[in-house]
C-alpha cells in the first residue's frame, strides 16, 4: 500500500505545536514507517510537490499572502486539520483584531510603513474548510497521535468535548475556583491538557480554549461577585484564544 | 559575469526566512536575509497588561526557547520589585533551563543541523543517519521530561510565577530520573568525539563573541554582559552599548557594538558562551574536549556543532548536580508588593542572550516593554559570515555557493519567530 502523503504547514506562530510533532520522539519513528513526511520545512529540505492525504496546519492567518496560501494548500489536501490555539483561534496575536494595527507596528518597528501586516489575525476556519481541530497552546502530542492513528484505522480523533473541570474532578483536585476564590477558566475551557494548572496549584488560564456551548457569561457574574472587576474578566479572556473565547461569550448571551 | 544565488524559504530552520545574493563583476552587489516570517506584535499587545501575563505571553514568542523568555521576564520583573528568590529557586529554574537547553540543543545537533554533514534532506533520509537520530530523540526527549517534571509541561511551561514558583516539583520524581540523566551524561560526553570529527570548512575570521560572564558559574540566569574584545558591561548597560546599523550590501538594519566611531557585528550563542566560559566547565568536561582535539577559542561557526555538543554535556552535567543538592525551599514563592519601576534583564537562551526590558506602573500594569531576542543580535553576524565566504569563492557554481551559504546559516541556529522583534534601539 501507498503510505498517505503529510504535509507540515506553518502560518503565524510561534513553531511550538509543529514542535509537538518532533517532540513525539520515539513515536515520531513510527509515523515515518506509515507514513511519508512529504512537505515540513522545518525538518526537510524535501520541496513542495503534490497533494497531501492529510496537511497539519500550524499558525494563524494574517497577512494577504497567507490568505491565498491557505486557499492553495486546502486544494491539495484531502483531510485538513489545524493544530494549536494560533491556527484554531487566531493565537495571541488576535489581540489586534480589538486594536489599531499602525498604533502596533509604530510601537514595535523603527520603519512601520515597510511591516505588511493584515488589521486581524484569524483562525483558519475564517478562510477554508477545516476537516478537524486541535485546540491548546500549546497542542498535547498525545492529540496528535491520536490523529495519526485513527487516520490509519479510518475513525474521527476522539478528543475530549467537555470541559476541564471534568478531568479536574476526576483527578480528585480541589476545585481552585471554589476553595481558594481565584479565577479558574476550567468551567468554560475545553479538556486535553491533562489539568496541568490546577495540579500545580494555578488557576487555568484557557490555553486550550472554549468548550462549545460553555456558559462564558454566567462564569463572569460568579468572578465579579468574588472581586473581579469587569476589566480583569475580559483580561482573563483575551489571551491565547481571544478570538474564541469572545465569540462562544457573545453566543452564551444571546 | 553575474549570478543570483536565492532560497526562498530555508528549510531546517526554525521560521520562515530565506535569502537573495547577487554577484556581479566577481563582486558581492547585495546580499539580504529576508525573514518573512510574518509579525506579531508583542510589545504592543502587552502593554497595559498585569506584570505577570509578560511570563506567559512572551513564551508564545517560541515554542522552542519558552524557558528562556520565561526566565528573562520573571528576573525583570523580580528586579523591579526588588526581590531576590531563595536558592533553590535559583537551582530549580537553571534546572529547568538546562533541560531547555538540552532539548533545543539536541533538535539542533541531530535533527536540524546534522544532516548537513551528511549531505541529506533530513534526519531521517538514510538508514545510517537513523541511528544517530534516534540518540539524538533519547537526548531530547530527556531534556522535555526534566522539564515537564518542573514546569508541567515542556512547550510553555506553567510553573514560573513572579517570587518562585506555582508548585514544587515532587523531589522523589526528580531523584527517580536521575539514574538516566547520569547514563545520558556518559553518553554525550562521548558525542563530544563525534561532533569534532564531522567536517568543517575553513571559515575563521576575527569577530567579537558576546555571552554573559559570571565569576561562579557557566552563565545561565545570572552575569555580566562581556566578550573577547573587552566589553565588561552590567546588563543595563548593555542596552547604550548596542547600536543599530546599515550594512552596505544589505537593506536591513542590524545590530552591532559601538566602539569609538564605529559599530561592528557581534556573535551570541554556543560558540561565544564556550569561547568566554570555558574554564566554568567541569575537568571531565575539559578533558574530553581535550581528547577530541578541540581548541578554545572556536572562530568558524560552522564549528558551532561542537560547541552545541559540548553544551549538551554540561546541560546533563548541571542537571545532575543540581538535582543531587537539591533541598526544597520551605515555600515555593516569596510574597512581594508589586511596585513602578523599570528593569533590563538578560539570560542566556540556547540560542544566546535575550534581553527584555519593562517599564510597570503602580497597579502593576506594563507601561513598555522591549525584547531583543538572539538571533536579531546575530543577522548581521550572519550576513558579514556569507559575505567572507563569497569572497574566497565567488567563482564557485550557483549551486555549490546556495548550499554553503544554507549550512552557514543554519549553524546560527537562527530563530526567525524569534528575530521578527526587530531591535528598536
Amino acid at each position: 500500500m501507498k503510505k498517505p502523503r503529510i504535509g507540515v504547514f506553518k502560518f503565524t506562530s510561534c513553531d511550538g505545536c509543529q514542535l509537538s510533532i518532533l517532540n513525539m520522539e520515539e513515536e515520531l519513528l513510527d509515523i515515518i514507517d506509515f507514513f511519508e513526511i512529504a512537505y515540513f520545512k522545518e525538518a526537510t529540505d524535501k520541496p513542495l510537490r503534490g497533494e497531501f492525504d492529510i496537511s497539519i496546519v500550524e499558525g494563524s492567518i494574517s497577512t494577504e499572502w497567507q490568505k491565498r496560501e491557505i486557499v492553495d494548500i486546502r486544494q491539495k489536501t484531502r483531510s485538513l486539520i489545524t493544530i494549536g490555539a494560533c491556527a484554531t483561534s487566531g493565537g495571541l496575536q488576535a489581540l489586534r483584531n480589538w486594536a489599531n494595527l499602525s498604533s502596533y507596528k509604530k510601537n514595535v518597528y523603527p520603519q512601520p510603513d515597510v511591516i505588511k501586516a493584515l488589521s486581524t489575525s484569524t483562525p483558519i476556519s475564517d478562510h477554508i474548510h477545516v476537516d478537524y481541530e486541535l485546540w491548546g497552546c500549546p497542542i498535547s502530542t498525545y492529540s496528535l497521535s491520536e490523529v495519526f492513528t485513527s487516520f490509519l484505522i479510518r475513525k474521527k480523533p476522539g478528543m475530549p468535548k467537555y470541559s476541564l473541570c471534568m478531568e479536574c474532578k476526576r483527578k480528585g483536585i480541589p476545585c481552585i475556583l471554589v476553595s481558594k476564590s481565584e479565577p479558574c477558566l476550567g468551567p468554560i475551557t475545553l479538556a486535553g491538557c491533562d489539568v496541568l494548572c490546577p495540579s500545580l496549584n494555578r488557576p487555568c488560564y484557557g490555553c486550550f480554549g472554549p468548550k462549545e456551548g460553555g456558559n462564558i457569561e454566567s462564569l463572569l457574574i460568579q468572578f465579579q461577585k468574588m472581586g473581579f472587576t469587569q476589566k480583569d474578566c475580559n483580561l482573563l479572556l483575551d489571551k491565547m484564544n481571544t478570538y474564541a473565547y469572545r465569540k462562544v461569550r457573545i453566543e452564551s448571551v444571546a | 559575469m553575474s549570478k543570483i544565488i536565492k532560497v526562498d524559504y530555508l528549510s531546517r530552520v526554525e521560521g520562515e526566512s530565506g535569502f537573495i545574493i547577487e554577484i556581479e563583476n566577481n563582486k558581492v552587489h547585495r546580499l539580504h536575509l529576508n525573514v518573512f516570517e510574518a509579525p506579531r506584535f508583542f510589545e504592543s499587545f502587552l502593554i497595559g497588561r498585569p506584570y505577570y501575563d509578560a511570563i506567559d505571553f512572551t513564551a508564545r514568542i517560541c515554542g522552542i526557547c519558552p524557558v528562556a523568555y520565561q526566565m528573562s521576564s520573571v528576573h525583570t520583573i523580580e528586579k523591579i520589585f526588588g526581590i531576590e528568590v531563595e536558592s533553590p529557586i535559583k537551582a530549580l529554574r537553571r534546572l529547568m533551563y538546562c533541560s531547555e537547553w538540552i532539548e533545543s540543543h539536541s533538535l539542533h545537533i541531530y535533527l536540524l543541523n546534522g544532516p548537513d554533514f551528511y549531505g541529506i534532506e533530513s534526519a531521517w533520509a538514510s538508514k545510517d543517519y537513523l541511528k544517530i537520530t534516534k540518540k539524538g530523540l533519547a537526548f531530547k526527549r530527556l531534556g522535555n521530561n526534566i522539564l515537564a517534571l518542573i514546569g508541567g509541561r515542556s512547550i510553555h511551561p506553567v510553573s514560573v510565577r513572579v517570587g518562585g514558583f506555582y508548585k514544587l516539583p515532587d523531589r522523589k520524581s526528580l531523584k527517580a530520573i536521575l539514574p538516566e540523566i547520569e547514563k545520558a551524561y556518559e553518553d554525550t560526553i562521548k558525542e563530544i568525539k563525534w561532533a569534532a570529527g564531522l567536517q568543517f570548512n575553513n571559515n575563521s575570521w576575527d569577530t567579537e563573541y558576546v555571552s554573559l560572564s559570571h565569576s561562579d558559574e557557566y552563565p545561565m540566569n545570572y552575569g555580566s554582559v562581556s566578550s573577547n574584545k573587552g566589553l565588561n558591561v552590567s546588563m543595563k548597560k548593555f542596552l547604550t552599548a548596542i547600536q543599530e546599523y546599515q550594512a552596505e550590501h544589505s537593506t536591513s538594519l542590524h545590530a552591532g557594538i559601538k566602539r569609538d566611531s564605529s559599530v561592528s557585528p557581534y556573535i551570541v550563542g554556543p560558540v561565544s558562551r564556550l569561547n568566554l566560559n570555558y574554564n566554568k566547565l567541569p575537568p571531565e568536561i575539559k578533558a574530553a574536549m581535550k581528547d577530541a582535539g578541540i581548541s578554545i577559542p572556536i572562530t568558524n561557526n560552522q564549528m558551532s556543532i561542537i560547541a552545541r555538543t559540548v553544551e549538551l554535556s554540561y546541560a546533563f552535567y548541571e542537571a545532575m548536580r543540581i538535582i543531587k543538592e537539591y533541598e526544597e525551599p520551605e515555600r515555593p514563592f516569596i510574597n512581594f508588593t508589586s511596585i513602578a519601576g523599570e528593569a533590563v534583564w538578560i539570560t542566556e537562551a540556547p540560542r544566546g542572550i535575550l534581553l527584555h526590558r519593562y517599564e510597570v506602573d503602580d497597579k502593576g500594569n506594563i507601561k513598555a516593554c522591549s525584547i531583543i531576542p538572539p538571533t536579531s543580535q546575530n543577522l548581521g553576524h550572519i550576513e558579514k559570515d556569507i559575505y567572507n565566504f563569497l569572497q574566497d569563492n565567488i567563482d564557485s557554481s550557483v549551486d555549490f555557493i546556495r548550499k554553503e551559504c544554507e549550512k552557514i546559516i543554519r549553524s546560527y541556529d537562527p530563530c526567525i519567530s524569534c528575530s521578527v522583534h526587530i531591535m528598536r534601539l
